[in-house]
């Protein structure tokens, strides 16, 4: 079993194709939606993919035929360990628990296969070292 | 048994002293107990690494030619007062660069004073027979110019309320950032590492106490504003915020490491300031002291939805509580945050150690006591006969 995390873009015409129906039934993903967002523009949507490696990889390219960009999201935040104090301020508002802190060294650690890129912890941080990564 | 300030300096000096940390002698207290902790530790070292808004820096930059007496003053676009003699200025931590952008201001430019960087002084002038210059363009940097010194009001204050949110919006505060229905609790003290939890009546610590400041050296100037007694106490420590310090110290010798511009979002700008003080462990009492730990340190739980000076505590919450990461709240799991950064506190209180282990930081008596009683006044609006 895989898990990876994808972020999809799609334009208007492509918003009314049933993309994940298609995932589900003829790849058998197990597709948990993070985040997704329409407008007239087109749509983003933010989904883990659960399964077979060599169906997910499938997936992604029945996808990419269909117009859909692909882009696969291994961390979504960056911290800059220069900056950051290790304070905690990002721990308690992250709804996911990427921001863990090691009781032992009493660091913050960011675990970026939990992340789902929603951005609480940026406006967070007070020294500013966390950002969206590019 | 009872040590002198002159027993243990003599002890530093040999390189003979036996200094551990707040957390560290812990161990000791608890393997041992107070009585023969006391006979083997000579100091014991304290840090926290926190927020501290209160804090600022004075500056001289020698005369310019032709001189000028700097009225409007800005650095980095950030305001520096202008109120002083011709050349001198304090440039607050809190002050922004502009009301729309609240990311930079003085806290930055006095990090970035610290880190060796460039700063972009501007002023201007009336002119006057003394000083017939009207304006002036040029950087400074800690090479160019003379004093340079942080002068804070208000630090390291002994304990603090601990911060949650009851109202259905995100609140964006000096406690961070607190989620809508009781969603999280910050705290922002050190517990165990805190300097003033670990000589809580003050007995060690007074004006003319030297003090690790900002990765430099410190010292303790006078009694903190807001500086109070009469905050209840729960194991010989009180339970919230109650004394503080003002400190001073040479912005030379301090690091970017300890001395970190901090911007809580839509609230303002802060200064992340490292400070650590050595307590003497002049006997049994003084180790009692140095002997509490996060479980018996307790702290105010506020609702900070409620915008008044007169919030209810909720409950208190020990630091143990806090520090495991979720604290119980109303029958539901709560997450916590801290504020300060213990992982720093640790590295001040372990850099302090090394300090005076190496013969480097000798300890310092106190020239005069801080108060032992003194309340906290609130503002009313009142009439000019009502104040007299």
């Amino acid at each position: 079993m895989a898990k990876r995390k994808f972020q999809l873009s799609f334009t208007p015409d492509l918003v009314n194709e049933p993309i994940t129906y298609r995932m589900v039934k003829d790849y058998d993903l197990q597709i948990n939606i993070l985040r997704a967002e329409v407008n007239d523009v087109g749509g983003k949507m933010l989904i883990e993919m659960q399964g077979k490696a060599d169906m997910i990889k499938k997936s992604v390219e029945y996808l990419k035929e269909s117009k859909v960009e692909v882009r696969e999201l291994k961390a979504y935040v960056k911290k800059d360990e220069d900056r950051c104090t290790h304070c905690g301020a990002c721990i308690s508002i992250c709804p996911v628990e990427a921001m863990c802190m090691d009781q032992e060294t009493k660091m913050v650690h960011y675990l970026p296969e939990k992340c789902i890129a929603c951005g609480t912890c940026i406006d967070a941080c007070p020294p500013a070292a966390i950002a969206f990564k590019i | 048994m009872k040590r002198t300030y002159e027993e243990i300096n003599r002890k530093i000096e040999a390189k003979d002293a036996v200094v551990m940390t707040a957390e560290e002698v812990l161990e000791l207290i608890a393997s041992k107990g107070i009585e023969k902790a006391t006979k083997e530790v000579d100091v014991v070292t304290t840090g926290t690494f926190g927020a501290m808004c209160s804090s600022g820096a004075f500056l001289n930059f020698g005369h310019s030619e032709p001189p000028i007496k700097m009225q409007h003053i800005s650095l980095n676009g950030v305001a520096a007062y202008g109120g002083l003699a011709a050349v001198d200025t304090y440039i607050g931590a809190t002050e922004l660069r502009n009301d729309e952008d609240m990311s930079y201001g003085g806290a930055h430019v006095i990090e970035e004073l610290v880190a060796g960087k460039a700063v972009h002084l501007k002023a201007n002038s009336y002119c006057s027979d003394c000083y017939p210059r009207k304006e002036i363009d040029t950087f400074i940097s800690l090479k160019t110019i003379n004093q340079a010194y942080l002068y804070n009001p208000r630090n390291i204050y002994q304990n603090y309320g601990l911060a949650t949110n009851s109202s259905d919006k995100t609140l964006y505060t000096y406690m961070g950032k607190l989620l809508p229905h009781y969603g999280n609790v910050t705290y922002s003290s050190a517990g165990q590492l805190s300097p003033l939890l670990n000589d809580p009546l003050l007995r060690t610590i007074g004006i003319g106490t030297r003090i690790f400041m900002g990765g430099g050296i410190g010292y303790v100037a006078w009694e903190g504003t807001q500086y109070k007694t009469t905050t209840p106490t729960k194991n010989g420590v009180p339970v919230g915020a109650a004394r503080s310090l003002a400190l001073i110290g040479d912005l030379r010798g301090m690091s970017p490491e300890f001395v970190r511009a901090l911007n809580f979002q839509k609230y303002g700008l802060s200064l992340g300031l490292g400070i650590g003080v050595p307590i003497p462990i002049l006997d049994e009492e003084m180790m009692k002291c140095v002997s509490i730990r996060d479980d018996q340190i307790y702290a105010p739980l506020l609702d900070y939805s409620v915008a008044s000076r007169n919030r209810k505590p909720i409950k208190d919450i020990s630091y143990a509580d806090l520090r495991s990461g979720c604290i119980e709240l109303y029958g539901k799991q709560v997450r916590t945050s801290s504020l300060s950064s213990y992982y720093k506190a640790r590295i001040i209180a372990g850099r302090l150690k090394k300090w005076i282990e190496a013969g480097e930081f000798t300890l310092t008596q106190a020239v005069a006591p801080l108060p032992k009683e003194r309340s906290q006044k609130p503002l009313e609006v009142m009439s000019k006969e009502d104040v007299i």
